[in-house]
């Protein structure tokens, strides 16, 4: 048991973070609470920031602003080593003149743990990882799964209070990052560590962590469940990057008709008042998008573009009178064909508005 | 019809066979031209260092050293400094190369891995430098030498050579070839700098550390102008300088010339034999492994 185990405030607290090399910022007033045991991942597109927290956390790079605290302490002038964190490297970052054996024990051994000590954790962490018959190869003589498995050890062998992990599996091929992802997610919960996940594949944030947060261009665009960044994008941006396909979204406006707020724009539709009548964006998953006979007032025509056949579910990509293009999912079985002529509707209780900011604005859609 | 089709698949494939054996004759013979050519010179003054002097220039000139005469080696190691000077520059060259590697190695990781202000500006002397011929810079060094009191000493043979910037910025070129990743591991693994290259950064750049090694003791090996100027004391002279004042001072005796020539390049010889495999053996492993 670490001095860090009897904390119990949370893991990680970052206070209006902030870093910027000359004059390009790359993260503007991160403030993020983190609670012990947490698998949190950090997601967004290449170059939002999310590696650059991740080092700011292990002490790898210096802050230009703010605080970060680690189990309750302030960490921002401690050394990597004394943070009490591990790191697994996105290309495993292994010790290529070293066995796999002394990669796995040489952060015990660099820390003065007496070498039995080693052994007996290096052994532990091999059998954990189905690594025991790999301990006398040296990392090239590897398979990359297996290279990302000692990695992995080399950060569980040390115990740390959190484990920090930049892209771990984004080198794998695609069955074995699935394989990997379940691996990932088992150990977690056996060693019930803090963890904090940078990824840029929604896939994997989605599946493995408690809590996304999601960024763009250095700021946290919404902290929530997987289920709650789904459902309730807080805005836009976070509506058309989680979610393959993104949200299908339709620019209007909202007009007070005689006491009534109409929804003018491909289509017409009443919503709920309290709303500032002006330009705004509807949007809905392609999942909710329902097929109707027409006619209605809050249908659309829309002549299918192509059909994507992905199994279970077919996605059929369209395009409205209105040459909107939009997405909807149907049964995989569903008889439509390229060039067909459908209507769809839009279940009000799955739309979501976003004012001209792009920021959400509830619909009621929360109760 | 089938046996005429297969006659003159016959006679195709001997043709095939013979004009192939006439390229790899015609390439060996190339080969074996440039090899002589290289060779020649070399097996010349190897004759003519185990022949008596008369015979060096007796004609029709013999190809074998027969009778084989070693007095021109029994010469050169009993009655002339040979020895004395082999030792200096083995010594001298040894030194050069070990401090050298070391500190190029250090300057080079401080160059490639460690943010200081004026990393650039420092980087940028050290290229203007390696442009200044050695020609402009020899009167100011043998001034800076005999003012610090080192002229004739194996310090004015040692220090000068290590201030040349090509080992760090050949280090340099090695250690930015190397993940930033890895020095990060380090870091959160408890390493100081010093410990990430030393522990990091040094076994995994052996083959560079081969190669500056190699430069610099060959450099050293051959070095004349500088140890002529630094040293006047016939206790430290080195090989180059000893077999030119033989040359000098010793009449026209081409068979101890020869031998003198023989006998400096066994230690240098005997250097490349023994890096040779790590060289080739780590270069290969870095070429072909990712």
């Amino acid at each position: 048991m670490t001095s860090t185990d009897a904390y119990k405030g949370p893991a990680i607290e970052l206070i209006e973070v902030a870093k910027h090399y000359g004059k390009t910022m790359v993260l503007d007033g991160v403030n993020l609470d983190i609670a012990p045991g947490e698998f949190i991942a950090l997601l967004g597109p290449s170059g939002c920031g999310k590696s650059t927290l991740l080092k700011l956390i292990a002490g790898l790079d210096e802050l230009s602003a703010g605080e970060i605290h680690i189990a309750g302490r302030l960490a921002n002038y401690l050394k990597p080593s004394d943070r009490d964190v591990a790191m697994v490297f996105q290309n495993y970052a292994l010790y290529p003149h070293m066995t796999v054996a002394e990669n796995l024990g040489f952060p015990l051994k660099m820390g003065g743990v007496d070498r039995d000590v080693v052994r007996g954790k290096v052994e532990a962490a091999a059998s954990l990882l189905q690594l025991s018959a790999q301990l006398d190869r040296f990392p090239d003589q590897l398979s990359g799964g297996q290279r990302q498995r000692v990695a992995l050890g080399r950060a569980i062998v040390r115990e740390p209070y959190v484990f920090l992990m930049d892209e771990p599996l984004s080198n794998l091929d695609a069955l074995l990052r699935v394989e990997m992802r379940t691996e990932l997610v088992r150990l977690h919960k056996r060693v019930g560590r803090t963890t904090i996940y940078v990824t840029h594949d929604q896939v994997e944030a989605m599946t493995m962590a408690n809590r996304i947060v999601l960024m763009k261009s250095g700021v946290i665009q919404q902290v929530g469940t997987p289920a709650e960044i789904y459902a309730m994008p807080a805005n836009i941006f976070v509506a058309t990057f989680v979610g393959s396909p993104p949200m299908n979204l339709f620019s209007g406006r909202i007009e007070n008709e005689g006491g009534r707020l109409l929804f003018r724009g491909p289509f017409e539709l009443a919503v709920p008042p309290g709303f500032t009548p002006g330009p705004v964006t509807i949007g809905i998953r392609p999942e909710h998008v329902a097929l109707c006979n027409g006619g209605e007032k809050s249908s659309l025509a829309a002549m299918i573009d192509a059909v994507e056949r992905v199994g279970p579910d077919s996605y059929l990509r369209t395009t409205t009178a209105q040459g909107i293009a939009l997405t909807a999912r149907v049964e995989g079985s569903a008889k439509a064909r390229e060039g067909d002529q459908i209507a769809v509707r839009f279940p009000l209780a799955h739309l979501r508005l976003f004012d001209a900011a792009g920021n959400r604005v509830p619909m009621g859609e929360e109760s | 019809m089938v046996a005429t089709i297969q006659l003159d698949a016959a006679q195709h494939a001997r043709k095939r066979v013979r004009s192939r054996r006439q390229r790899e004759f015609a390439r060996h013979l190339a080969l074996g031209l440039i090899a002589f050519i290289l060779v020649a010179p070399f097996y010349y003054v190897l004759l003519a260092s185990l022949k008596d002097s008369t015979e060096i220039f007796s004609y029709p000139p013999k190809l074998l050293p027969i009778p084989l005469y070693l007095g021109n080696y029994r010469d050169l190691l009993w009655d002339t400094g040979f020895l004395r000077w082999m030792f200096n520059t083995l010594f001298v060259a040894t030194s050069v190369t070990v401090i050298k590697v070391f500190l190029d190695s250090m300057a080079g990781f401080a160059l490639a891995k460690i943010d200081f202000t004026g990393k650039r500006i420092v980087f940028m002397l050290m290229l203007i430098l390696l442009m200044v011929p050695i020609g402009a810079l020899i009167v100011p060094l043998w001034s800076l030498v005999s003012t610090l009191g080192l002229i004739n000493t194996y310090l004015a043979l040692i220090l000068p050579p290590l201030a040349n910037p090509l080992g760090a910025i050949l280090m340099r070129q090695f250690i930015l070839g190397l993940p930033r990743d890895l020095e990060n591991a380090a870091r959160l693994d408890g390493l100081s700098e010093f410990a990430i290259y030393w522990r990091i950064v040094l076994p995994l750049i052996k083959p560079g550390l081969v190669v500056l090694a190699v430069i610099t003791f060959t450099d050293q090996f051959m070095s004349f102008t500088w140890p002529l100027i630094a040293t006047t004391s016939d206790e430290l002279q080195v090989l180059t300088v000893g077999i030119a004042a033989l040359r000098a001072h010793g009449g026209a005796n081409y068979g101890l010339w020869s031998a003198s020539a023989i006998m400096s390049l066994v230690p240098i010889g005997i250097f490349f034999f023994v890096l040779q495999r790590q060289f080739l053996a780590r270069s290969l492993a870095g070429a072909l492994k990712q």
